[in-house]
C-alpha cells in the first residue's frame, strides 16, 4: 500500500518511515511542499501524512492543491499546533484526519489504516441540481457561486433526499425517516425547522411546499 | 489612540472647515446687504417723486391749467430740490435752468405715467437720473409733469456704505477667525497634555494616564489605562508561566542529555523507556503552559458567532466519527454573536462534542440558546451516560471514567477552567435516551 510521508524533520521521517513500513506501507517520504504537491499528484498513493510546517509552504496549501487536482486518497495531518480550529481548517482543507504531536507511532498506524478502510471504495460522490453540488464524502453543499457550505448530518440527509429526485414531492413522514434525532417522537415541526435552515443556505424558492404533500427540491429556479 | 492615527489633525479639521465657512457667510451677507441696500434707495425715492409729482399736479390743478401761475420763484425749488419741468401746449417750465439740456429732450417723449431712469449728459461725464412723468388734461389741456432726482449723490453715498459694510465685514472675519482659533486651541488644550502624557508613558517616565481630561475622553483614558493594566497582567503571568515551564522542562531535558552523552553507558531498553517517559513529561508540561495561555478569559472588544462555530465544528466532528450524527439546535441567528472570546467558545464547544462523540451511540446533539443574558450551551449524547454518583468526578483533570475511551481526560476540565473565568456554571444530567448531558450557563 503506498504511503506518502510528507515531514521536513528527517530523523521523524526516517524513524516513522521503517515504523510504517513494518505496518505494511511502502512509504515515499518528501521533505518540502513543492514537491509533495507534484508527488500527490502525479503517483497513485493510497494514503498520505502530511505535516503542516514546512519549510517552503503551508501544508494546508498542498492539501487544497492535492484536492484540486482530484487527488482524493485519504490525508492525516500531522500538526504541532493542537486547537480546534487548526482541526477544522485542516478538515475543510480536505484533510480526513488529523494528529497532535507528539504521537504514539500505533495510534498513528491505526487512524491511518481508519480512514484507508473508510475511503475503500469510496468514489467521487456527488448529487447536482439546479446548480448547487452535495459532496456526499465530504457532506457539505457547494452554491452556484463556488462558496462551500459545511452541514450537520440530518440536514445533509435532507438535502440529498431532497436533491436526488429534484422536482419530486417528498412527504413529510418520508423526510422524517432521514432524522436520527435524541428526541423520544420526532415531529413535524422538527422537519419543518430544517427545511427553514436548508432554505436559507439554498434560497426560499428552491425548497417547495406543497400544503398537505410535502416537499420539494425546484431546481428550475 | 484612533485619534491620534488620523491623518489630520482635529485642529487644522476645524479651521478649515470654519474658517471658509464663515468667510462665505460674510460675502453672502455683504451682496444681500447691497442688493437690500439698493431696492430701499429706489424705492424711497420713487415715493418721493411720486409725492412731488402729486403735490406738483395740485397745484396746477389749483391753478386751473394756468402753469405760468405757479411758477413763483424759488418756491419750488426750496420745497423740493428736485428738477421738475412741466410743459403744456403753450409753455414749458424748467427748474432750475441749469437742467434745461436735460429734461427738454425727455419731455418729448410721448409715454404715459412712468418711471425710468435715463442717462443724460455729455459723453465724457454721463450720469444717471430717475425720472418720473406723469400725463394729464385740465381743461382740455394736456399738461405732462417730470420730475426728476441726479442719481450721483445717491449712488456715492450707496457706494460708500457698502464699502464700509465690506470694511467692517473684513474685520468681523478676521476677529472670528482669531475667537475659533482661541476657541480650539482652549478646547484642544487637554487633548495636549494627553498627549505629552501618553509621550511620557512611553518613554517610561509614568506608567498610568493621570491627566484631567474633558468627558469626551474620560473613557479613552479609562480604556487606555484597562489595557495597560491587562497587559501588565499578562506580561507577569507570562513570565511566571515560563519561569514555570522551563523549571519543570529543563530537568528532564538535563538527564536525558546525560544518558546521551555517556558513551560507556548501553542503552538497554529499560533506559529507553527511562528517557520515553522524561520527554512525556515535557511534552505534557508544554501542552499545559499552552492550554493555559490559551484561555483568554472574558476581553474587551471580543466576541464569538456561536452559531457558526458551532457549525463548523459540528460538520469536523462528523467527519472524523462518519458513523454518528451531529446535530443542531437553536434559535439563534447566524449573525448573533456572544461576548466570548473566539477561542475560549471554540474550546468549551471543541471538548464537549468531542466527548460526546467518543461516547455516543448514534447521534449527538448541541444546542445553543438564549434567553435574556443568560447564554445556554447544551449537549447531550445518546451514549451510556454517567451514573449519579460518579458525576461529581467529571471534569477533575486526569480522570477517566472509561479506560477504554481514548483521550486526556482533559477535555471537561478545560471547559470547567474556562467557564469558570466567565463567570459561568457546569451542570451534568441524564439525556432523554439515558446519555449525559452538559448544560453550561454563562451569564453574558
Amino acid at each position: 500500500m503506498r504511503l506518502l510521508l510528507v515531514e521536513d524533520d528527517r530523523l521523524l521521517a526516517d524513524g516513522l518511515a521503517s515504523q510504517l513500513e513494518k505496518a505494511g506501507f511502502s512509504v515515499d517520504i518528501t521533505r518540502t511542499a513543492r514537491e509533495a504537491m507534484i508527488l500527490g499528484v502525479q503517483e497513485d498513493y493510497k494514503a498520505g501524512v502530511l505535516d503542516l510546517g514546512l519549510p517552503d509552504g503551508n501544508g494546508l496549501d498542498v492539501l487544497r492543491k492535492w484536492r484540486i487536482n482530484k487527488a482524493t486518497f485519504p490525508v492525516l495531518i500531522l500538526t504541532a499546533r493542537g486547537d480546534w480550529q487548526d482541526k477544522v481548517n485542516g478538515l475543510k482543507a480536505g484533510a480526513d484526519d488529523y494528529l497532535a504531536k507528539p504521537f504514539q507511532t500505533e495510534e498513528l498506524i491505526a487512524r491511518l489504516n481508519a480512514i484507508v478502510r473508510r475511503s475503500e471504495g469510496r468514489v467521487q460522490l456527488s448529487v447536482s441540481a439546479g446548480g448547487f453540488e452535495l459532496d456526499e464524502n465530504r457532506q457539505c453543499l457547494k452554491d452556484p457561486n463556488g462558496t462551500e457550505h459545511s452541514l450537520t448530518g440530518t440536514e445533509f440527509r435532507l438535502l440529498r433526499c431532497l436533491m436526488s429526485r429534484p422536482g419530486h414531492i417528498f412527504s413529510k413522514e418520508h423526510l422524517m425517516e432521514q432524522l436520527y434525532n435524541l428526541n423520544e417522537n420526532p415531529n413535524e415541526n422538527i422537519i419543518e425547522a430544517y427545511v427553514r435552515r436548508l432554505r436559507k443556505l439554498v434560497g426560499v424558492e428552491t425548497i417547495t411546499t406543497r400544503r398537505g404533500q410535502g416537499y420539494l427540491f425546484n431546481d428550475t429556479v | 489612540m484612533i485619534l491620534f492615527r488620523k491623518p489630520i489633525s482635529v485642529k487644522r479639521a476645524l479651521m478649515t472647515l470654519l474658517l471658509p465657512a464663515c468667510i462665505s457667510l460674510m460675502v453672502t451677507a455683504w451682496f444681500i446687504h447691497g442688493l437690500l441696500l439698493e431696492r430701499m434707495s429706489q424705492e424711497f425715492l420713487e415715493s418721493r417723486l411720486k409725492d412731488e409729482v402729486a403735490f406738483l399736479e395740485h397745484h396746477i390743478r389749483q391753478a386751473n391749467g394756468q402753469i405760468d401761475r405757479i411758477q413763483t420763484g424759488d418756491y419750488f425749488e426750496k420745497v423740493f430740490h428736485h428738477p421738475f419741468a412741466i410743459q403744456s401746449p403753450t409753455q414749458t417750465i424748467i427748474s432750475p435752468q441749469s437742467w434745461h439740456p436735460l429734461l427738454s429732450p425727455l419731455l418729448k417723449f410721448d409715454q404715459q405715467d412712468s418711471i425710468q431712469t435715463h442717462t443724460v449728459g455729455p459723453d465724457n461725464a454721463s450720469f444717471n437720473i430717475l425720472i418720473y412723468r406723469k400725463s394729464f388734461i385740465i381743461n382740455d389741456m394736456p399738461i405732462t409733469l417730470i420730475v426728476s432726482e441726479d442719481m450721483r449723490a445717491l449712488q456715492n453715498s450707496q457706494t460708500e456704505l457698502h464699502t464700509w459694510t465690506a470694511i467692517v465685514s473684513i474685520l468681523l472675519i478676521l476677529l472670528l477667525a482669531g475667537v475659533i482659533w482661541v476657541g480650539i486651541t482652549l478646547s484642544m488644550r487637554p487633548v495636549v497634555s494627553l498627549q505629552t502624557a501618553l509621550k511620557k508613558l512611553q518613554s517610561g517616565e509614568i506608567s498610568r494616564i493621570n491627566v484631567q481630561t474633558p468627558e469626551e475622553f474620560q473613557p479613552l483614558v479609562q480604556q487606555l489605562n484597562q489595557v495597560l493594566d491587562s497587559l501588565d497582567q499578562r506580561l507577569e503571568r507570562s513570565r511566571e508561566a515560563l519561569a514555570n515551564l522551563s523549571h519543570s522542562i529543563k530537568t528532564p531535558i538535563a538527564a536525558v542529555r546525560q544518558v546521551l552523552e555517556d558513551t560507556n553507558r548501553p542503552l538497554d531498553n529499560n533506559l529507553r523507556h527511562e528517557m520515553g517517559s522524561r520527554l512525556g513529561d515535557i511534552d505534557r508540561q508544554l501542552e499545559a503552559e499552552m492550554r493555559r495561555s490559551r484561555f483568554a478569559g472574558p476581553q474587551l472588544g471580543k466576541s464569538a458567532g456561536p452559531v457558526k462555530q458551532a457549525r463548523d465544528l459540528l460538520w469536523m466532528l462528523g467527519r472524523l466519527y462518519p458513523e454518528k450524527s451531529f446535530e443542531l439546535s437553536t434559535s439563534l441567528t447566524e449573525e448573533s454573536r456572544w461576548p466570548i472570546e473566539e477561542h475560549d467558545l471554540n474550546e468549551i464547544l471543541g471538548n464537549l462534542l468531542d466527548n460526546a462523540g467518543k461516547w455516543a451511540t448514534e447521534c449527538i446533539e448541541l444546542s445553543l440558546e438564549q434567553h435574556n443574558d443568560l447564554a445556554q450551551i447544551t449537549v447531550t449524547d445518546d451514549g451510556a451516560g454517567v451514573a449519579e454518583s460518579e458525576r461529581i468526578h467529571l471534569g477533575q483533570r486526569g480522570l477517566r471514567l472509561d479506560e477504554q475511551t481514548p483521550g486526556h481526560g482533559l477535555g471537561l476540565a478545560i471547559v470547567h477552567q474556562i467557564v469558570a473565568r466567565y463567570g459561568g456554571q457546569v451542570f451534568f444530567s441524564s439525556g432523554s435516551k439515558g446519555g449525559l448531558k452538559v448544560l453550561i450557563e454563562i451569564s453574558i
